[in-house]
């Protein structure tokens, strides 16, 4: 399977080098060699985009390059997705969103990206998120981790807001919260009840990973 | 002048400045937000006119005696006057809703004129707020204006994340832009030099955290060089704060030529000291949230004479300040502890004996 190790790679240096076109090539060169296409995304495109998480760990990579090779990603996973026939294996399910009162949502992609290439099945309410969605969200769906972010102090109260709406509508132990932007602290994700800070874009699914195995896993991965 | 000063802050800076003696290092947080909370106003009626603006600064003032009041032009000034839509929360600040530019090849497309004074009714208020302050206050006390760097700018025009990407894909577009945001710059500083005000220029989007250094050097030093010339060439004194981690891009921001570096606390101000304090007066850099909207009087002593102990040696001297804007919703003694721990750590002659 010589072949489908070449186009495996190139998935990957697509996202690593962050070309969009290459993605789109290699996406349909993976589907044409009928290499399944979770394959092509776990060993291909997610490849790449651990690899650029790397270099961002580094210091090479900063938000630009990490923006254009998630562009590149999405490219790729465009193409493979429909082909996709059944979810399984996942992680788990998060909820994302940034808080209400605010619309910094650059961060808040990067963390839904490296949480997607990890594994997780993403809902992303997106941004400036009224309080009572991610309740909502969190009591009509399966999910495990409930991630939010700010950048502004002004509406970091808002994740406390949320933390207490989970107790009182008997949720909270139902999920793992995760918060994280530039304001907030490990200090501050302890007062409010958070169950962790996450510093950066690639600490958040391993940290989220770390949580859910400790509390056993997705209930229903089995369905 | 405050219960607790000897010299009001305008005989303090102008001393400090020349190297003679003042009562105690001057004090500057940020208080862009929390003054509003001190005048008893949201920051929705902060922003209604010149005199909630202006009192608000006045009232932050009048209770803590710190050392500059500030007229903020703000992170979305030029945005605003072009064309960009914000909204306007009771309780927050203003973000951009719908940016005036969509595509960068349509630059040529907006007016410079419209940063004008007589074009635009946010400077009008800033402006007329600026005046009361100095009428009430400015016998004692020096005034600021809040601006941005070029690169800030171009964010209030055109999304941060397609800018951001553009330093890669479209590097000529980006100059134009930063070209023109320079030059908008120039025309509202222009705009309030009759006052006899100062100017810190403020550039949270070329964050070290957000951008590498070459990128900093390629589009953000050459511009906000030219505008720090500029004000020099109008008389005007030029701070600079840039937010998050600028460890890397420290002596490039010292080069732009500015007469103040004001640090974010994710910078150490030991390093800070050791890189450029021969060069430029440090200021910082207490934590806005882990310490000010967080901590209590303990905390905020122990955080304050850390950064005596760190930077109050730096040879072209050191003054006291958060390391960005208090958090709207920090306890308002938590100020008061902040001032008192400035001036007892700072208190003239300073003394090693007190923070080490």
């Amino acid at each position: 399977m010589g072949g489908d190790k070449i186009i495996l790679d190139e998935l990957a240096k697509s996202v690593l080098e962050m070309d969009e076109d290459l993605a789109q090539e290699a996406a349909q060169r993976a589907i044409e060699a009928k290499i399944d296409p979770k394959t092509a995304i776990a060993d291909g495109l997610s490849k790449g985009m651990e690899a650029a998480g790397v270099k961002y760990e580094e210091e090479e990579y900063f938000v630009p390059e990490l923006l254009l090779c998630s562009d590149a990603m999405y490219a790729g996973l465009d193409i493979l997705r429909p082909h996709i026939r059944k979810d399984s294996n996942k992680k788990g399910c998060a909820v994302i969103g940034v808080v209400e009162g605010d619309t910094h949502d650059i961060g808040k992609n990067l963390v839904k990206l490296f949480m997607e290439t990890h594994g997780f099945d993403m809902i992303d309410l997106g941004r400036d998120v009224l309080i009572e969605k991610f309740v909502e969200t969190v009591k009509n769906n399966d999910v495990q981790v409930v991630c939010m972010s700010t950048l502004m102090t002004t509406t970091m109260a808002g994740m406390k807001t949320v933390i207490e709406r989970l107790k009182e509508e008997g949720l909270r132990d139902k999920v793992k919260v995760i918060i994280g932007g530039a304001p907030i602290s490990r200090a501050f994700a302890a007062k409010i009840g958070a169950d962790a800070y996450s510093s950066t874009a690639t600490e958040a699914p391993l940290t989220a990973d770390g949580l859910v195995s400790a509390s056993g896993g997705p209930a229903t991965s089995a369905a | 002048m405050h219960k607790d000063d000897q010299m009001t802050p305008k005989q303090r800076m102008a001393a400090f400045t020349a190297g003679r003696e003042v009562d105690r290092i001057p004090i500057m947080p940020f208080m862009g937000t929390i003054s509003a909370r001190i005048a008893g106003m949201n920051l929705r009626e902060m922003r209604s006119g010149p005199k909630t603006e202006a009192e608000s600064q006045l009232a932050g003032y009048r209770r803590l005696g710190h050392d500059c009041l500030i007229s903020d032009y703000g992170l979305h000034g030029i945005g605003i006057a072009l064309g960009s839509r914000v909204n306007n929360p009771e309780h927050g600040v203003i973000a951009i809703q719908e940016y005036v530019l969509d595509d960068l090849n349509k630059i040529d497309e907006l007016d410079r004129e419209k940063v004008k004074r007589k074009n635009d009714p946010k400077l009008t208020r800033h402006y007329a707020a600026a005046e009361i302050m100095l009428k009430e206050a400015g016998e004692e006390c020096g005034l600021n204006v809040n601006l941005t760097g070029p690169f800030t700018a171009a964010a209030s025009i055109y999304p941060t994340d397609k800018l951001l990407r553009a330093l890669v894909k479209d590097p000529e577009n980006v100059h134009r832009l930063l070209r023109f945001c320079t030059d908008c710059l120039k025309t509202v500083c222009r705009e309030y030099l009759d006052l006899g005000v100062g100017f810190t220029i403020c550039d949270p989007i070329a964050s070290g955290t957000m951008m590498k250094r070459q990128n900093y050097l390629d589009f953000v030093y050459p511009y906000t060089k030219e505008l720090v010339d500029d004000l020099h060439g109008l008389g005007a004194s030029a701070g600079y704060h840039i937010c998050g981690n600028t460890s890397k891009i420290i002596e490039p921001m010292v080069d732009t030529g500015v007469d103040m570096l004001s640090l974010d606390n994710a910078v150490d101000m030991e390093l800070a000291k050791q890189k450029v304090g021969d060069r430029i007066c440090i200021v910082g850099n207490v934590d806005p949230t882990g310490v000010m909207m967080l901590g209590e009087a303990s905390n905020i002593d122990e955080a304050v004479k850390s950064c005596f102990s760190k930077a109050a040696d730096s040879p072209c001297g050191f003054m006291l300040a958060t390391g960005c804007d208090v958090p709207y919703d920090a306890p308002l003694e938590n100020l008061d502890h902040f001032m008192a721990a400035g001036r007892k750590y700072g208190q003239w002659p300073l003394d090693e004996a007190r923070y080490h």
